[in-house]
């Protein structure tokens, strides 16, 4: 069983992963701002971080610089409605990135694979 | 000239005074009985019979004394006659008129060469006058050109057989042959005096007839000699060159014996004798004429020289004044273009401003759509997972995924669409864009039970593109095809290029695509059932994308079966 972190602005899409992944077997701790999932990740371990990139008035890719910083083991997805951070260089620092779509299994496909990959190092 | 006019004058009085040894005169030297005059000159009044040298329409000298003796008699051998008798016989005044008269004689011819000299030379200025004043006044270069070749060549003008121009070029290293004008037979030279003839033109009427119908016409003409006629500037040794620095005329003879002009030259030209006139304006030189009389061989005399000279200043500065406005219309319709340009750009820039806005807007509304849907969609299929199988529910939550599902297809074209409103275009590979898409449908191609073939151009050119665009249209032409075809076979995916076109090819003979999705190619969003098509919505869009940029794509069906989807992307310039 992993633990993950869901860091979103949105409470039902919070609510939503943490059901949908929680059925798939992993622990799920949520977030609605970039503060509170840094004192989420100073209160405990997490195999994987699941972040928005627009948290309302913060930026989901300036906690994710930071996250890279201090926890560099820690992987990162990023979850987005925006396709175009694909290209932004600082998006590249995370380890996946999914569209957001009502269509979980892309974003579980991808934890599956990130937490494989981490096992592996 | 006047003074020659005066002395003339007191010579014809002295002549008169001296010759009027009337009758009476030469009784009172009682010497008539002793000679042996044969003139009429003695007598005041002569009847016609009298004097064989009086014409028709001169009568008036048959009782005009003085004006017979000055007109007639001074020329009349009978008169030389008697007065050699007389001056025989001892008459004082024989001698001194005879003096006079050899005088007045010698005088009258001088007069008369003046006389031609001064209506030559006013029919010079009054032809250097008719030039100058459309030199003056054209600032264009063919016509330029046609009144000097025409002024050189006509008989109006300086009466020359042929003229040459060459003018050095703009670089200032070589002198090239530039107009040849006049005739290259002696039967063409016939033809053209005759011709000239019978028109009866003014030089201004001959240039202009010139310009009009035979300045292609002898360039071409003279093409083979105009050709070997370059010269350039740096070699100081040659006869043209030599003209053009040392900015005087130089008239050559016997030319294939001179030592100052190459065998080569000389045969080039064909003609032993002819005058090199240098073109220069201020400091700056334009070129050279070279004049010959190569058909009729008469000598170019030092007043053709001195006439010509006179003339090529003119023409130089007429020459410069007609290229530099040449050059300056040149740099005003670049100018004028380039406004033009910078006017486009200006709405362009105007244009993608509200476009971008647009864009903004749109991506804005989609992105707030998308999470909504998710959550909507989301929790539907969570719902559906858990409800029984013969739970009523079920088909509702279905209902809702599949709605759900269409809606987020439907947002991602959106967001393509309006991503495709501010391209960000570069050079690139599109060889690797087509293998890279391939790759990235790999999955969709096995689930397809459909094979991937790439027939790829070695030489393809990169193409100034959105890769993303470009990169969204192959993909989804590919997506079409997968999901609008029979199982098996496979998709031959090419490129190629000529005439500065790139095509990129997906062939697919299993490909079948709906009467539906078919219709579906005609412009985006006209009508809200295209956009209820589910999984061809891209197919408009690729096209509208690919037509915004100037480029284009088509869908057929070729004959033997199958789909066939084109690109054409034009090899266009970064602007």
């Amino acid at each position: 069983m992993s633990r993950l972190l869901v860091v979103d602005d949105e409470a039902s899409i919070r609510m939503l992963y943490a059901q949908e992944l929680g059925e798939e077997g992993h622990e799920v701790v949520t977030a609605g701002t970039a503060i509170e999932a840094v004192e989420k990740l100073q209160g405990g371990a997490f195999d994987l971080i699941l972040l928005d990139i627009k948290l309302k008035n913060e930026s989901g890719l300036d906690l994710l610089q930071s996250i890279v910083k201090d926890r560099h083991d820690l992987p990162v997805i990023l979850c987005s409605a925006f396709s175009c951070y694909k290209d932004d260089f600082s998006a590249w620092l995370a380890d996946g990135y999914v569209v957001k779509s009502s269509d979980l299994q892309e974003l579980k496909d991808e934890i599956r694979k990130v937490l494989a990959k981490k096992q592996n190092r | 000239m006047a003074r020659m006019r005066s002395l003339y004058g007191l010579l014809l009085e002295m002549v008169s005074r001296a010759a009027i040894l009337k009758p009476a005169d030469i009784a009172s030297t009682r010497l008539e009985g002793f000679l042996n005059l044969q003139c009429c000159w003695r007598k005041d009044t002569i009847s016609i019979e009298d004097c064989p040298f009086i014409e028709p329409g001169e009568e008036s000298l048959l009782v005009s004394y003085d004006r017979r003796i000055v007109e007639k008699c001074l020329t009349c051998p009978r008169f030389a006659s008697d007065l050699n008798e007389m001056d025989s016989a001892g008459v004082p005044s024989a001698t001194l008129l005879k003096v006079l008269s050899t005088e007045l004689l010698d005088l009258r011819v001088r007069l008369e060469s003046m006389d031609g000299f001064l209506n030559s030379k006013t029919r010079e200025i009054r032809f250097l006058h008719e030039l100058s004043t459309v030199l003056q006044t054209s600032m264009d270069l063919d016509e330029v050109l046609s009144v000097a070749m025409t002024a050189i060549t006509a008989g109006k003008g300086f009466g020359m057989n042929r003229a040459f121009l060459l003018m050095c070029d703009k670089d200032q290293q070589y002198l090239r042959g530039y107009l040849g004008v006049g005739p290259r037979t002696i039967e063409e030279a016939w033809h053209i005096w005759q011709e000239v003839e019978q028109t009866d033109l003014t030089l201004k009427e001959m240039a202009h007839y010139f310009q009009k119908n035979k300045l292609f016409s002898e360039k071409v003409k003279f093409q083979d000699i105009l050709e070997r006629l370059t010269v350039a500037l740096d070699d100081h040794d040659h006869i043209l060159t030599r003209s053009l620095y040392e900015k005087r005329p130089i008239l050559v003879v016997e030319a294939f014996n001179n030592p100052l002009v190459s065998r080569e030259f000389a045969e080039i030209l064909g003609v032993d004798s002819f005058l090199i006139m240098p073109l220069i304006s201020g400091n700056r030189k334009i070129g050279v004429m070279i004049a010959d009389n190569f058909i009729t061989q008469r000598a170019i005399t030092h007043q053709d020289i001195q006439s010509i000279e006179t003339f090529a200043f003119p023409v130089a500065f007429a020459l410069v004044r007609a290229s530099l406005y040449e050059q300056l219309h040149e740099e005003v319709e670049k100018l004028t273009l380039a406004n033009r340009k910078l006017q486009e750009q200006q709405e362009l820039i105007v244009k993608m401003e509200k476009m971008a806005l647009v864009g903004r807007i749109t991506s804005s509304i989609a992105h707030s759509i998308r999470n909504p849907l998710m959550v909507i969609g989301g929790f539907a299929r969570s719902l559906l997972k858990s409800a029984d199988v013969d739970d009523p529910k079920k088909e509702y939550l279905s209902s809702i995924i599949q709605e759900v599902r269409q809606l987020e297809d439907v947002l991602v074209e959106i967001l393509n669409y309006s991503d495709s409103l501010y391209p960000v275009k570069d050079r690139w590979d599109l060889n690797q864009l087509l293998e890279d898409s391939c790759r990235d449908l790999q999955e969709k191609f096995a689930a397809a039970d459909c094979g991937c073939r790439f027939e790829l151009a070695d030489d393809l050119p990169t193409v100034f593109i959105d890769y993303k665009q470009i990169s969204y249209c192959v993909r989804t032409l590919l997506v079409a095809s997968l999901e609008n075809r029979s199982p098996g076979g496979e998709i031959v995916v090419s490129s190629r290029w000529w005439d500065n076109v790139v095509m990129l090819e997906i062939d697919d003979p299993h490909g079948n695509l709906t009467e539906d999705t078919w219709e579906t190619m005609s412009p985006p969003f006209s009508s809200t059932q295209e956009l209820g098509v589910a999984g061809v919505v891209g197919l408009p869009i690729c096209r509208t994308i690919l037509e915004k940029s100037g480029n284009s794509l088509t869908v057929e069906r070729p004959q033997g079966g199958g789909m066939q989807y084109i690109i054409k992307l034009n090899l266009q310039k970064e602007d």
